[in-house]
């Protein structure tokens, strides 16, 4: 056959193919005959160019190139054994089995890693849970973004009140065109709510607004009228729980409920509760307009003082930038206090998202630094427990050599290794979750009433939980399980195979070392953390507050007409287990306070001291306990505004500038418009008027029976026990009963009040004890586990030392002295951290302990003693056997 | 599985190669084909065809005699290994078979 003929050559004049199908050949045509069809191709281009013309040459090269490209092209298969796809689901059921049957094979190890994992996983989930209600409030308002609050700012105090002037509601609405809205809220303590003739009797707080609330905040009407419920005076909207507390059914419009035995509220519409998640969980709503009937001198129209109870919030016109309003409110202080006022006050507008992190009227706040706090902790107890997985897994990777090796030898490729070891971090993370949402259902419920946040278990199984479970698990398989995955994987498979161990060792140590040094550094820290918090803590429950607050009952006085509290004193003393009694304003020490200025005038020179103003009778200082360093205690006669009468403490004598006690008596310290004037008539020691966050400030003390709304009954016996307090207070609830009735009789423990106050702190200190048992409990697993490898690894050594005549005690030397070099080193490094974290956090106190070297000494010491305990476990089982068996062993 | 037996097209294919001989490659077998059988074939059917003959161990290929006019690239050639040549024996033995057994009328009309 003769041979075809082909132009000799086929490229001249004629011009290149179209590039672009040349270049996707080059990317997408089959790499392994790319070469010939790119060359066979030009040269049938040039030959149908001459034949068919350069339009279907070129149509023809096109549809050639793309009927080359891959998958289309058949693929020459290499001469190589193909390697499959690493992720196929053969191969995954692979992974899994095998990661399975590993964890199967060594118990102890997948126990220790599974646990540990458990414990920081759901320590992170209930946390998660914790934060996410947190930060949940208030959002489920349709105007919410422009909702604010006016807050009240003392520049010179640089403080900020939450509440503000009753005139500023007014204010607003006439001088501010920016406001869509203004809402006045004024919340009242402690009222006595009762459904006339029926014995339904409650002590309550409620809210005085209008309707201007339903229209700022979202509320779902179950009877009644948005527009119309409160207009009208004595009208009362109730929630949905309240209608059923109080009637028994929702079906409550126009009943009647009586306010504190005098003032009839008709109810005028009922609500749905408000979610937890609200800062308005407010049950019963009375209008505004009854305040006229309960209170008549109520001054709405007030420029002259605040208190935190009455709020105003606004709704901002849309597109509105709350700072637009700073010169508004300039003007409105100097329409309606005076140019003074500007310098020191200042209005401040905070949005609705925010309150639930400062003070607001539900009484129910977030601690963001609490919460910053505990989630930090939680990532490190989480940290620490993925610390064991990679130590475990990396000293577990020389049982795992020849595995790796042989894999390698018969053709394993580097990914399907890190795929197989991923597996394994996923399959035990997997575990871990689950175990983690069963120990979180367990202990939320302990968590939450620790934290005071109302969760239940129905939180635990949200699809949010669920997702941030999800990416967590992903999370800690990554962070877990990379680091060994690549270290296996990258095992030279001839190394690997000769298990030379020795050489390599060094290289893997430093890390291990590093790591398990991380985790005692940080439990540490912890154990010194809640140490220290104890201490303070401790200091609290101890400190001499100067006054006796042991065995002191308070109640509440509804009523404080002189004969009627006259009686109920004559009647209380009358008890044998009651040894004083003393109606004041509030306690020697106490939540809410009195402040005024006073001015003591030194020759010609005046002096302002911002006073604690203390409204007790005589008996004041008998009952709290409180000494008189110089003069003479009040008379309950000492009332007369002529002849006032005061009693100061020490600090108000250094404010003004007096050195010696006995030298204050006879002087006049000056209050009000500076024309009434009270003696100094005695002088006490120190105490502390506020709780032990603050200083002491100047106090005095006066006599002003109709501002007496408590009575502290101070009982015989310092340390009563139970039966002289059942006894005592039954004697107490019949004679106030009986000199008050129809009200609710409650009543508390002055030293379980004053407690209160550091409910935050304890709180923190019980978190932080929970999250070092944790994180002490998971370091320790891990050392268990290493210190059992070590033991493993050294079985020979140990028992060719022990032929040589070492003895047992030099063997868990040997064997331990590793781990404390460890420890010591986290010593050194925790402490300082430790230190700084502590003194930080004790700034918040104004009376604090000192932090002393011996509780980082005790924490180490302690630690130390833990770690070796975990070790010796091991190290004494190794060090005790028979060197015959151990030598054996092969 | 591989087939075993030898697709019409593969059968072309094939015999083509032999026919070229020493100087099979993609260009000359599809010019080869389409002025021989008239038929106009594509480029990338000829050249996955002569893979999958390669597949099924009917051809052998080396490469060599890379020109200017392909832009320095090399040739792939192709030539017939023996099963291959046995392959195409059976095809065309069959064949014969079959003529063979044709009656002689039936032949005289198809106008042989």
């Amino acid at each position: 056959m003769e041979p075809i003929k082909r132009p000799d050559h086929p490229n001249r004049n004629v011009g290149p193919p179209p590039r672009w199908a040349t270049t996707l050949l080059g990317w997408l045509g089959d790499p392994n005959t790319v070469e010939e069809v790119q060359g066979d191709l030009l040269e049938l281009y040039a030959y149908w160019v001459k034949t068919v013309g350069m339009r279907k040459a070129r149509w023809r090269y096109n549809l050639s190139v793309l009927k080359l490209l891959r998958p289309r092209a058949k693929r020459k298969p290499s001469a190589e054994y193909p390697s499959p796809f690493l992720l196929r689901p053969d191969m995954i059921r692979n992974y899994l089995k095998i990661a399975l049957r590993n964890l199967a094979k060594s118990k102890g190890y997948s126990f220790i890693n599974i646990a540990g994992l458990a414990a920081g996983l759901a320590c992170t989930v209930v946390i998660f849970l914790v934060i996410r209600h947190e930060t949940s409030y208030d959002r489920n308002h349709t105007n919410g973004s422009r909702i604010y609050r006016v807050e009240t700012e003392n520049t010179k105090e640089k403080h900020t009140y939450p509440g503000t002037y009753t005139g500023m509601a007014n204010a607003l609405q006439t001088d501010v065109p920016e406001a869509e809205l203004v809402v006045p809220l004024f919340k009242v303590r402690g009222s006595t709510f009762a459904v006339p003739s029926t014995d339904k009797r409650f002590k309550e707080s409620f809210l005085f607004a209008d309707n201007r609330l339903f229209h700022l905040l979202n509320y779902q009407w179950l009877a009644g009228n948005a527009r119309t419920a409160l207009s009208q005076p004595n009208t009362v909207v109730l929630s949905r729980s309240y209608a059923e507390k109080y009637f028994g059914t929702t079906d409550v419009l126009n009943k009647t409920l009586q306010l504190d035995n005098k003032q009839d509220l008709m109810v005028a519409g009922v609500l749905e509760d408000q979610p937890s998640t609200s800062s308005f969980p407010f049950d019963m709503l009375v209008s505004f307009s009854t305040l006229k009937n309960t209170s008549p001198d109520f001054d709405l129209n007030n420029w002259n003082g605040w208190g935190d109870n009455f709020q105003v919030f606004v709704l901002l016109k849309k597109d509105i930038d709350p700072a637009q309003l700073n010169k508004r409110f300039r003007s409105i202080i100097l329409k309606y206090m005076d140019k003074e006022a500007l310098s020191t006050k200042n209005f401040l507008l905070t949005p609705l998202s925010q309150l639930h992190y400062s003070s607001n009227l539900s009484g129910r706040t977030a601690n963001l630094s609490l919460l910053k706090t505990l989630s930090f902790v939680s990532v490190l107890v989480l940290l620490i427990a993925c610390f064991n997985f990679i130590n475990l897994s990396t000293a577990q990777a020389f049982k795992r050599a020849k595995e790796v090796g042989i894999r390698k030898a018969v053709g394993s490729n580097r990914w399907s290794l890190v795929y197989q070891f991923l597996t394994e971090a996923g399959l035990i993370t997997f575990l871990a979750v689950l175990l983690a949402i069963l120990l979180a259902q367990i202990t939320l419920s302990t968590v939450a009433g620790m934290l005071a946040v109302p969760l239940a278990t129905s939180d635990l199984f949200s699809w949010q939980t669920g997702l941030f479970a999800f990416i967590l698990a992903g999370l800690t398989t990554l962070l877990a399980g990379v680091y060994p995955a690549f270290r296996l994987s990258g095992m030279a498979p001839i190394w690997a195979l000769k298990n030379n161990t020795l050489t390599q060792r060094k290289q893997w140590f430093s890390l291990r070392q590093g790591l398990v040094v991380v985790q005692f550094t940080v439990s540490l820290i912890l154990i010194s953390s809640a140490l220290l918090i104890n201490q303070q803590l401790t200091l609290f429950r101890n400190a001499d507050l100067g006054f006796n607050k042991a065995a002191i009952i308070t109640v509440g006085l509804p009523e404080n007409k002189p004969e009627k509290l006259q009686a109920l004193r004559h009647q209380l003393v009358g008890s044998s287990q009651i040894k004083d009694v003393s109606f004041s304003f509030n306690s020697a020490s106490a939540e809410s306070n009195w402040m005024q200025s006073m001015q003591y005038r030194k020759g010609t020179k005046a002096i302002d001291i911002r006073t604690q103003t203390k409204m007790g009778d005589s008996r004041y200082l008998d009952t709290y306990g409180i000494p008189l360093l110089a003069g003479e205690k009040l008379r309950d006669t000492d009332t007369s505004s002529a002849s006032l009468k005061v009693i100061v403490n020490e600090i108000f004598l250094n404010r003004s500038g007096i050195s010696r006690p006995a030298e204050a008596i006879g002087q006049k310290v000056y209050f009000g418009d500076g024309q009434e004037f009270a003696t100094i008539v005695g002088v006490t020691k120190n105490f502390n008027v506020n709780s032990l966050h603050q200083k002491i400030d100047p106090t005095l003390i006066m006599v002003v029976p109709k501002n007496f709304y408590q009575a502290g009954i101070k009982l015989q016996s310092e340390k009563p026990t139970a039966e002289t307090v059942q006894a005592a207070l039954a004697h107490i609830e019949k004679v106030w009963t009986a000199t008050f009735p129809n009200q609710v009789f409650e009543y508390s423990f002055l030293d379980e009040t004053l407690a209160q106050a550091y409910k935050s702190e304890t709180r923190t200190a019980q978190l932080i004890d929970a999250s070092t048992f944790l994180a002490v409990l998971i370091a320790c697993l891990g050392l268990f586990g290493l210190a059992t490898f070590t033991a493993e690894q050294r079985t020979k050594e140990i028992g060719v030392r022990k032929v040589l005549g070492a003895s047992v005690a030099s063997i868990i030397t040997l064997l331990s002295r590793d781990f404390l070099k460890l420890i010591l080193i986290a010593i050194v490094l925790a402490s300082p951290i430790a230190w700084y974290a502590m003194n930080q956090w004790l700034q918040n106190f104004e009376f604090k302990i000192e932090i002393r070297w011996w509780v980082f000494a005790l924490t180490g010491l302690l630690m130390a003693g833990i770690a070796l305990l975990t070790v010796s476990f091991q190290s004494i089982k190794a060090a005790l056997m028979n060197p015959v068996k151990s030598l054996r062993s092969e | 599985m591989k087939r075993a037996f030898l697709g019409e097209f593969e059968e072309v294919v094939l015999l083509t190669v032999a026919v070229l001989d020493e100087s099979a490659y993609g260009v000359t077998v599809t010019q080869e084909i389409e002025q021989k059988t008239g038929r106009a074939v594509g480029f990338s059917t000829v050249h996955t065809t002569l893979q999958r003959l390669e597949e099924k161990g009917y051809l052998s290929s080396k490469m060599s005699g890379a020109t200017a006019e392909r832009g320095g690239r090399r040739k792939r050639f192709f030539t017939v290994t023996a099963a291959g040549r046995k392959a195409l024996m059976e095809v065309k033995s069959i064949r014969e078979q079959l003529w063979d057994a044709l009656p002689p009328q039936t032949l005289q009309l198809m106008g042989g």
